[in-house]
């Protein structure tokens, strides 16, 4: 026995320490370069997958691989502490895009060619979303997604209801479709990230886009820009299911597919779970109205995928073809029919309908970022939104956020003040 | 006589229990069943819609679930750990319980035990990072890192519940081997060693489930390397903006086969209470 | 005698070390380094600054963080009495001469091996129209919405869950114990009348503190340290009312930009429950040496 298990463990350990070594020359192969993407859109996975078989098979000089896991995040975290960088990300838009500019290991990509192709509402959100601004471009916008109401086309014609385009006709649209008998809308915030949905969607008209900067340099606070966007949130409630917190994001796209409600407050990026359960719906998208003047509505629509390449890449060349071949006018069309995306390149790309009603935002670029690209993932104001919805009190939820914002941006808050102080006078 | 009537009647009652119990167990896997069998297009949010039958009753599911985790693959890696792992967990916190639990008079002893056992409380998340990092300089990004990790976690749960069993093992049985000039070494394989079996099975079954269904670390150690494991494959069922929970249940029924036949198999060997003889 | 003790403490101390070795460099030492994080504004990458004690100080005037741990206080407690209660139980039932042994062990094992995906689908189906739908039937209104939709109950959810995966092993864990547990002395038990409650007290019971002691750290670990559960079923919603601590540690350490902030908490929570087992494993081996 003693025998046996000392020369078993010998031998597992042996066999490891072959099977590291070989691991570790693996990755050098027939002479072509090797170029890794990690992107975080799962969902894709299979338009990737494509994309990847594609190029390989039309290029002999450059070895491609795509990887979509879930949980991207934290693999590009823990990768990046491990110094074992991919060489190209596709990342959204978000707080993580603009924590990666300041940890500097995204490489300048405004020499790349293809940049002058992307719409400059995009190439200008992107700018936004840097801490402190920094020359240079750090990220290539690819789709973008938009938030507001999908409402059931098949049940708007029966009816004979109308797009709304201000609150008061929202709130009127709501009373009318109540009267019938119909529930307004399906809420999934047991879900408590669905909870910014309609917040981020209201959001865009009622406070101004930058009201995350302006609290930074300590020129306004939330409690005085989030009142009425708080009070009108609440204000939805009542068109719901009667214990919304029950239902999850899930249980509200089975609901609103199985025709229980005819709207839903969220984004484009719901509608293939929605069409999973009902293949033949006719979904239809509207922008949020939530100001009394039409003309102050514009599309939630942020940055759902960009790419960006990595400082540490080695053949930026070779990453530059690669980028080519994926924002080319028929990969781009294939992937938001896809997905239901919008394209950030410009160009003439056929839309899915479930766009339709947002469509002359898009064109004429009225567009505003998503709020929530600007909160630290860490602060939960998904939660607290949920705390509000819950609780109904909105001092409490002013206050809390205005708290919570100074508490968890405390480094960022410095780092933009020493910022202004150096070069507020030249701004 | 009267013992035995006692005994039957306590019997009709732990039965009764056993089976409401056991209705806790089933209905559940029912659900499991029948959604693992559906078409996307069947859920419904109402209950008579969800306990329903499905309309077909077809292995599509499982056949694209498989497809989709690379099932086969998969499941070798997953095999591979989570065997290689049992067996060395069991080799090597066996006899590190038998050293600690022997030894609980000296204070030495007694540190490391406590030392050891309260590696189990560390939280995961504070040693991600680093472990992410350490494993890449060792050179340990992969598979047999993820198993020395295992190892090492384990530790603590097991080493506690082998020294634990230790307790009833009289110290006769070693006293009687040393006389005849046996090494504690060999003793230990000997004699000990296969007293403990049900301890091994025990350990064996609670180490095999964990490292079986543990997402965490394989994703940060493994990440990049292109090498699956069935619970990672899994997670391409899941993203936040949908979920098909129809392929996500095939998939999660036929991950639960190889375990719950190995739990079959070791459970045996915890009831075949060797201790018993032994002590006579 | 004395060559013997020495080639036994000889044998000792050669399994300890490599093993011990083994244990801190994969353990201890990553333990260090990231307790380190706890004195920066880390965000787990890139650059970043010492703030010395900065984080010890907010860590203790931080609601939301007061408000996970008395949370998850709360679920372990109530939990592992839950647990250990039923556990032994269904051990001394499982354990006893009843038919289809096999088949209920087999059995009460499944909750165990659900992915948490499932186990989390199916409760919150459930606790979502199931229970409300039976509460309706019986026109009990108390139950007539989801517990998991209400901040104060919702914490009873999560408790129903992990007992309920929790079970089975504590239960083998015992029924392990109550394999050394030898006939001879049921028999001698037996024939001084003690049969039932009494024998259980007397006779078993004191046999298997040892595995009682396992299962409450066991627990203690589990669930002061729950995070699946809460994933699967509320996200630490509603409310933030079931935010566990090593949910608050992995979602902003890891998932957010909190790391240094994080890493505190762990180091904190790390040394309470270290205080809490040691204590605990002392009380019940001076229970044992008493017995």
């Amino acid at each position: 026995m003693k025998r046996k298990g000392l020369k078993g463990l010998t031998a597992v350990l042996c066999c490891a320490a072959v099977a590291t070594v070989v691991q570790g020359c693996g990755s050098s192969s027939d002479g072509r370069i090797e170029i890794e993407i990690v992107q975080y859109k799962m969902e894709a996975a299979n338009y990737f997958k494509t994309v990847e078989e594609e190029f390989n098979a039309t290029h002999d000089d450059i070895h491609l691989t795509i990887s979509s896991p879930n949980d991207a995040t934290t693999i590009l975290k823990t990768r990046f502490i491990r110094e074992n960088y991919p060489d190209i990300i596709g990342i959204g838009g978000d707080i993580n895009y603009s924590y990666f500019v300041d940890a500097d290991i995204l490489a300048d990509v405004s020499g790349y060619e293809g940049m002058k192709d992307i719409n400059e509402g995009y190439l200008e959100i992107a700018e936004a979303l840097e801490l402190v601004p920094v020359d240079g471009t750090y990220i290539i916008p690819y789709v973008a997604n938009a938030a507001g109401v999908l409402y059931n086309r098949d049940m708007f014609e029966e009816h004979g209801w109308q797009i709304p385009e201000t609150w008061d006709e929202m709130l009127a649209l709501c009373d009318q479709i109540q009267a019938e008998g119909i529930l307004p809308f399906y809420f999934g915030f047991k879900d408590t990230w669905t909870c910014l949905a309609p917040w981020n969607a209201m959001a865009v008209e009622l406070a101004p886009a930058d009201t995350t900067k302006q609290v930074n340099k300590g020129t306004t606070t939330f409690t005085k820009e989030y009142k009425e966007l708080a009070e009108k949130y609440m204000e939805l409630l009542p068109y719901g299911p009667d214990d919304p917190f029950a239902y999850g994001y899930n249980d509200a796209c089975t609901a609103f597919a199985r025709g229980e409600s005819a709207m839903y407050t969220i984004g484009s990026y719901a509608t293939p779970q929605i069409l999973s359960v009902n293949p033949d719906m006719k979904i239809d998208s509207f922008v949020m109205p939530a100001s009394d003047d039409k003309n102050d509505r514009t599309l939630n629509s942020g940055i759902d995928l960009g790419f960006c390449v990595m400082e540490d890449c080695k053949n930026k060349e070779a990453a530059y073809e690669v980028l080519d071949f994926l924002y080319a006018d028929e990969n781009i069309q294939k992937y938001i029919d896809d997905q239901n995306a919008v394209p950030c390149k410009k160009g003439n790309f056929t839309l899915s309908s479930m766009l339709d009603g947002m469509t002359e935002f898009i064109q004429s670029g009225n567009m505003t970022d998503y709020q929530d690209h600007y909160y630290p993932s860490e602060m939960s104001v998904d939660a607290l939104l949920q705390t509000l919805l819950l609780e109904k009190d909105e001092d409490a939820f002013l206050r809390t956020f205005d708290t919570n914002w100074q508490r968890y941006n405390r480094d960022i808050i410095r780092m933009v003040q020493d910022y202004e102080a150096a070069h507020g006078n030249t701004n | 006589m009267k013992k035995t009537s006692t005994v039957e009647k306590s019997n009709k009652w732990v039965m009764v229990l056993l089976i409401l119990g056991l209705s806790t167990i089933i209905f559940p896997l029912y659900m499991t069943v029948v959604i693992a069998f559906k078409q996307p297009s069947e859920m419904t949010n109402s209950i008579s819609g969800i306990l329903s039958l499905p309309k077909v009753w077809s292995l599509n599911n499982f056949r694209e679930a498989m497809e989709v985790t690379d099932f086969w693959n998969s499941l070798k890696n997953s095999l591979l750990i989570s065997v290689l792992t049992v067996g060395l967990s069991v080799l090597i916190h066996s006899l590190m319980g038998y050293t600690l639990g022997r030894n609980k008079s000296s204070k030495f002893y007694n540190f490391v035990y406590l030392f050891i056992v309260s590696g189990m409380f560390v939280p995961f998340a504070i040693l991600m990072m680093p472990l992410a990092k350490q494993t890449a300089e060792m050179g340990l990004a992969n598979w047999f890192g993820v198993i020395l990790l295992y190892v090492v976690f384990y530790m603590p749960m097991n080493i506690m519940l082998y020294s634990g069993y230790l307790t009833n093992i009289p110290m006769a049985l070693e006293e009687a081997a040393r006389v005849d000039g046996a090494s504690t070494w060999r003793t230990y394989w000997q004699i000990i060693f296969p007293i403990m079996r049900p301890m091994h099975a025990t350990v064996a079954v609670i180490t095999a489930l964990a490292v079986w269904n543990d997402v965490m670390t394989p994703l940060i150690i493994m990440a990049g390397s292109a090498e699956n494991t069935l619970p990672l494959a899994q997670l391409n069922f899941q993203s936040q903006f949908g979920t098909n929970y129809n392929l996500a249940f095939a998939s999660y029924l036929l991950s639960l086969i190889p375990i719950l036949i190995f739990y079959l198999i070791c459970q045996k060997q915890i009831l075949n209470g060797v201790v018993n003889g032994a002590v006579k | 005698m004395s060559k013997h003790e020495n080639e036994r403490k000889r044998t000792f101390m050669l399994i300890t070390i490599p093993i011990l070795a083994l244990f801190i460099c994969f353990n201890t030492i990553p333990l260090i380094r990231g307790a380190l994080y706890s004195f920066t504004n880390s965000r787990g990458f890139g650059s970043y600054d010492w703030v010395g004690l900065r984080n010890y100080i907010d860590l203790f005037s931080d609601a939301r963080v007061g408000k996970s741990y008395l949370f998850t206080i709360k679920l372990a407690l109530v939990t592992t009495v839950v647990v250990n209660v039923l556990s032994l139980i269904m051990a001394l039932g499982l354990n006893s001469k009843i038919r289809a042994k096999g088949f209920f062990r087999g059995a009460y094992f499944l909750p165990n091996i659900l992915g948490s995906l499932v186990v989390g689908y199916i409760f919150n189906y459930f606790f979502t129209y199931i229970i409300p739908a039976l509460a309706d039937m019986t026109g009990i209104r108390a139950l007539g919405s989801s517990i998991l939709s209400n901040p104060s109950k919702a914490w009873i959810g999560v408790m129903i869950v992990c007992a309920w995966q929790a079970i089975a092993m504590n239960t083998i864990i015992y029924i392990s114990g109550l394999q050394t547990v030898p006939e001879d002395v049921y028999e001698a038990g037996g024939l001084d009348g003690a049969t039932g409650w009494k024998q259980f007290k007397h006779l078993t019971f004191p046999l298997i503190i040892p595995f009682f002691s396992i299962n409450m750290v066991l627990c203690v670990k589990n669930f002061l340290m729950v995070f699946d559960q809460i994933v699967a079923l509320t996200k630490g919603g509603p409310a933030q009312s079931t935010e566990s601590i090593s949910y608050l540690i992995y979602n902003n350490g890891m998932a957010g930009g909190q790391f240094g902030f994080q890493s505190a908490n762990a180091v904190v929570f790390f040394i309470l429950i270290v205080v809490f087992s040691v204590a605990q494993m002392k009380f019940s081996s001076s229970k044992e040496e008493q017995l």
